[in-house]
């Protein structure tokens, strides 16, 4: 099945007004009184938790009321309506297409809203490899990094092997790697991003959203947007880092979300020969290296010393 | 008179009772570390204090944003990382990640006059 990736998170928030905010200081931009999104269309729609309009929430407090999948064309929305003759499938007002899985979660289909409006990815200059446009500075102090597209969600799940069987069976997703005992991280066909959903084995009582994010053009955004997310206050759960499964760059933030919003950069693209790997979780398997951020700095008091 | 004084030196002064408004809380960094190391609730006229630290993994802060330690109502604590809810009077997690687990309670003493002072040695022994 032709399914690209998330194009929408719907969120029920507690507070309105810090998530709004938090999302516009995170870098996405208001369309509308609901709807922020980032530089191709992609993004969250953020309502208050007793908004009308919203799907039922979970039992277990989690803010996630829908994930809403791009799809390629209408034949896709065709096949995903014909596959799941087991279960209402809702026609909604905009042609999209609303389903709960079999977790429990609301999910939606719609034909894509991405756009190919993002920018180049970061481009660095090796010995012999230049890639950067000649006389073109790679950082400034002015840059303000933009938030491109819409990336990944990861669950918290009752049962990760029936999460992975039911995107694999029921919607062609593809496991490209695994955390033993914890969960796989699945692309969708129409996608070569290293993951598009990781799902995360965990109590009932906690069945939600771990953290989302969104692709950034590359490591230095991913920093310098991190950075200005610490200079107005915000608390940084982990990183920056680079993961190894995937080999994003990654930086986590708390959120008024109710779980984690990361930004994250340059990931691994795969095809059908990938073979997949799998690894205990655990600090020396999650991340290449892990940084902390620190106040500018610089040797010397202020100024020039030799 | 040299006890009193002593003990006055063995304590850290965190501020009076009136810089807290009600159902509000504030967090504290006192050795400039860039991060809150503990908190103080005021709810219902009655202080409590913990340290800054989510028994989910029992490594990471609470707050999205410094000092947001409460949620919208003024009701629970939060750990905004997967918003876990914490009871403020007991610490005791009553939804999320670490269901049943408790915040650990730092102890503050306030005086007559509604001064708030930490104990150096609380501040070492929880590692504050
Ligand atoms: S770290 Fe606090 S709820 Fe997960
Ligand atoms: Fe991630």
């Amino acid at each position: 099945m032709n399914i690209i990736g998330p194009d929408k998170l719907i969120w029920g928030v507690e507070d309105l007004a810090a998530a709004k905010q938090f999302a516009v200081d995170y870098g996405l931009t208001p369309q509308n009184e609901h709807y922020y999104s980032a530089l191709d269309g992609t993004g969250i729609e953020i309502r208050a938790k007793d908004d009308k309009s919203l799907p039922a929430a979970l039992t277990t407090g989690s803010m996630l009321r829908k994930t809403v999948y791009g799809v390629k064309d209408q034949a896709t929305l065709d096949a995903i309506k014909a596959e799941f003759t087991d279960r209402e499938v809702k026609v909604l007002a905009d042609g999209s297409l609303e389903l709960v899985d079999d977790m429990g979660f609301v999910l939606g289909f719609q034909i894509t809203i991405r756009t190919t409006n993002t920018e180049k990815a970061e481009r660095i200059n090796a010995p012999g490899d230049v890639n950067r446009e000649i006389n073109q500075p790679g950082v400034t102090k002015t840059d303000v990094p933009r938030v491109q597209s819409l990336s990944h969600v990861v669950y918290f799940v009752p049962d990760s092997v029936k999460a992975e069987a039911f995107f694999a069976n029921r919607l062609g997703f593809v496991t490209t790697d695994r955390f033993t005992g914890v969960g796989p991280f699945m692309r969708p066909a129409a996608t070569q991003d290293h993951h598009t959903i990781f799902f995360i084995q965990a109590p009932a009582f906690m069945q939600g959203c771990e953290h989302f994010t969104f692709h950034m053009a590359g490591p230095t955004d991913v920093v310098q947007a991190g950075t200005n997310m610490v200079n107005k206050g915000y608390q940084s759960f982990w990183g920056p880092g680079r993961h190894l499964f995937g080999s994003n760059w990654f930086w986590y933030f708390k959120s008024p979300f109710g779980c984690n919003m990361e930004y994250d950069a340059d990931m691994d693209q795969h095809d059908e020969s990938w073979q997949g790997r799998e690894a205990m979780i655990g600090p020396d398997n999650s991340q290449a290296f892990l940084l902390q951020y620190r106040e500018k700095w610089a040797p010397g008091p202020g100024g020039p010393k030799p | 008179m040299v006890q009193s004084l002593k003990l006055t030196m063995n304590k850290i002064f965190l501020g009076v009772i009136d810089d807290f408004a009600e159902e509000q809380a504030k967090g504290f960094d006192l050795n400039h570390s860039g991060s809150d190391t503990f908190f103080i609730v005021r709810s219902k006229n009655k202080l409590f204090a913990y340290k800054d630290s989510c028994p989910h993994y029992g490594d990471t802060t609470l707050p999205w944003k410094r000092h947001h330690y409460l949620n919208n109502v003024a009701e629970y604590i939060v750990c905004a990382a997967h918003g876990a809810l914490f009871q403020i009077e007991n610490g005791k997690c009553i939804q999320g990640p670490c269901l049943g687990q408790k915040l650990t309670k730092v102890p503050i003493e306030i005086s007559e006059q509604n001064e708030i002072w930490i104990d150096q040695t609380i501040i070492k022994e929880f590692n504050l």
